[in-house]
């Protein structure tokens, strides 16, 4: 069996505790995702990765970081990989997802922190997760006060830059991530002692988009009924697309629709085409929390698209590949990142729009709009997306959850009666 | 008296083996998942694969013809009492 200890030893982990989490996922994963019917080949790939989950990945990074490479860990959808790739370097996503990191993190944070938050502290503070322990430089961004104050317990572990994202959409806000995208470029640049050049960041950005292109390909064959892949199986994609390598994740995912849609032709799905097609909004869903698409997806209802930065806001929107300098390619970076509708500006219909729009685009019999315990934005906003949504006589529930088990039953009686309201 | 299921679990030296196989399996039509290594197969972490008892011998020859090294074979009770709990 491969075995990954010494180089967890070496990255500084606690084996002890991280062991913990080893012994777990196997019966995890096996109950939630290779007990569903009927998987497309395609999702091998996902299930090598997760097998192999802190293994193969930290791997390649201490590799590339062997041989004079930086790794830069992120936990946003607004931090432009772009330029991290273009300066030679290798973004890798670190939010955590998982309630094993949740006790780690309030040791240090008031435990009223969104569990995103918590996980991630805790996995670093913990050293419990060879992502956190790899990285050369964190970067964070501004887009909830808890991680505003989460970076600065960080940056004592770890160098930190942090992205101030404005919090409104005006040509100002625009302009001013341009500033701040430069800004990144002069940190990248010192950090792994290579120039952007807008040849470099030309390739880069082409390299991304193509990874864009591949996630909004298969999401489209999420559209068909019946649905080819379940929403476990498409969640689990978007989650590894975080951190793996942006060129294989193209690859992969490619594959993965080319199978979608030879299914799709064949008439083929993975649920009856009179299944409740559902839509989860709201908050991220960081590997491993599959909690809610578990649920809904046990009780007979597919999950047809994610409205959440690990699903349509990861990927939705490609940036202009036509700038020929630095100001061109980062005033397409400007524009393409500030598209995208976090409930962190005021302001922000876009996401209530966008809801309505994919309502329609994939079908959907009704919405879950969920939000991470503790995340005021996302739980404030619920209620301007419940209205709208109402007025559309879209079925909607609203749903503030964590990682834990603990409301676990609850929240299945709770989707199964709203399942039953929106049943054909 | 209820009937015990098994699932066969392959266990590799490292995973380009697993994957080595998973593809070959595959190209033969022969059902395999590929999978985490249960901790009662092992305590380190890594690919294994799931396949059927009736494959075995037809696996074993594809092994053999193909020099994939593998770990060992094992035979485990089928969890029917899992529950979700937040990992």
């Amino acid at each position: 069996m491969a075995d990954y200890r010494q180089m967890w030893t070496d990255l500084g982990m606690d084996l002890e505790k991280h062991d913990v989490l080893c012994e777990v996922l196997p019966d995890a994963f096996g109950g939630v995702f290779l007990s569903q019917q009927n998987r497309p080949a395609g999702m091998d790939f996902y299930d090598f990765v997760v097998s192999e989950i802190h293994g193969v990945r930290p791997a390649e990074l201490i590799e590339h970081r062997q041989k004079g490479g930086k790794v830069f860990g992120t936990f946003c959808v607004y931090v432009p990989d772009e330029v991290v790739f273009a300066a030679g370097g290798i973004a890798a996503g670190l939010c955590g997802g998982s309630q094993f990191w949740v006790s780690g993190g309030e040791k240090v944070l008031p435990v009223n922190t969104c569990p995103l938050i918590k996980a991630s502290v805790g996995a670093r503070l913990d050293k419990t997760c060879p992502f956190f322990m790899i990285a050369d430089m964190f970067v964070g961004e501004t887009t909830c006060d808890g991680k505003k104050k989460a970076w600065e317990i960080l940056s004592k572990e770890v160098p930190l830059h942090v992205i101030d994202v404005p919090q409104m959409k005006r040509d100002k806000d625009i302009a001013a991530f341009e500033s701040e995208i430069k800004d990144f470029i002069k940190v990248v640049e010192g950090v792994t002692g290579n120039q952007v050049t807008p040849e470099k960041l030309g390739e880069a950005i082409k390299l991304i988009n193509n990874k864009r292109r591949a996630l909004q390909r298969l999401y489209n064959a999420r559209k068909a009924s019946p649905v080819p892949i379940s929403g476990k199986d498409a969640l689990l994609v978007t989650q590894i697309a975080f951190y793996d390598d942006p060129a294989r994740c193209a690859q992969m995912a490619n594959r993965l629709a080319e199978e979608l849609e030879e299914r799709i032709s064949r008439g083929e799905g993975v649920f009856p085409a009179d299944a409740p097609r559902i839509m989860i909004s709201g908050t991220p869903m960081a590997i491993p929390n599959w909690k809610l698409h578990h649920i809904v997806e046990t009780a007979g209802a597919a999950v047809v698209v994610e409205e959440s930065c690990t699903g349509t806001r990861y990927f939705e929107h490609l940036v202009d590949e036509s700038g020929q300098t630095i100001d061109e390619q980062v005033r397409a970076l400007a524009e393409r990142y500030m598209q995208t509708n976090c409930a962190c500006f005021t302001p922000n219909p876009g996401r209530i729009e966008d809801i309505i729009r994919m309502a329609d685009e994939y079908k959907v019999d009704g919405v879950i709009d969920v939000n991470l315990q503790f995340c005021n934005l996302y739980s404030t906003e619920s209620y301007l997306v419940k209205n709208t949504l109402a007025e559309h006589n879209i079925p909607i529930m609203h749903i503030e959850t964590d990682y834990s088990e603990q409301d676990y039953e609850q929240l299945r009686t709770r989707i199964e009666a709203f399942l039953e309201m929106v049943r054909k | 008296m209820d009937q015990i299921a098994y699932r066969w679990y392959i266990l590799f030296p490292n995973h380009h083996q697993g994957l080595q196989l998973n593809r070959e399996l595959r190209k033969a039509n022969i059902r395999n998942q590929i999978s985490p290594t249960p901790r009662e197969a092992s305590s380190c972490c890594g690919i294994s694969l799931i396949v059927e008892p009736d494959d075995l011998d037809r696996i074993g020859k594809i092994i053999e013809e193909y020099g994939i090294s593998i770990d060992k074979i094992v035979k485990l009770p089928v969890k029917t009492d899992w529950q979700y709990r937040g990992i």
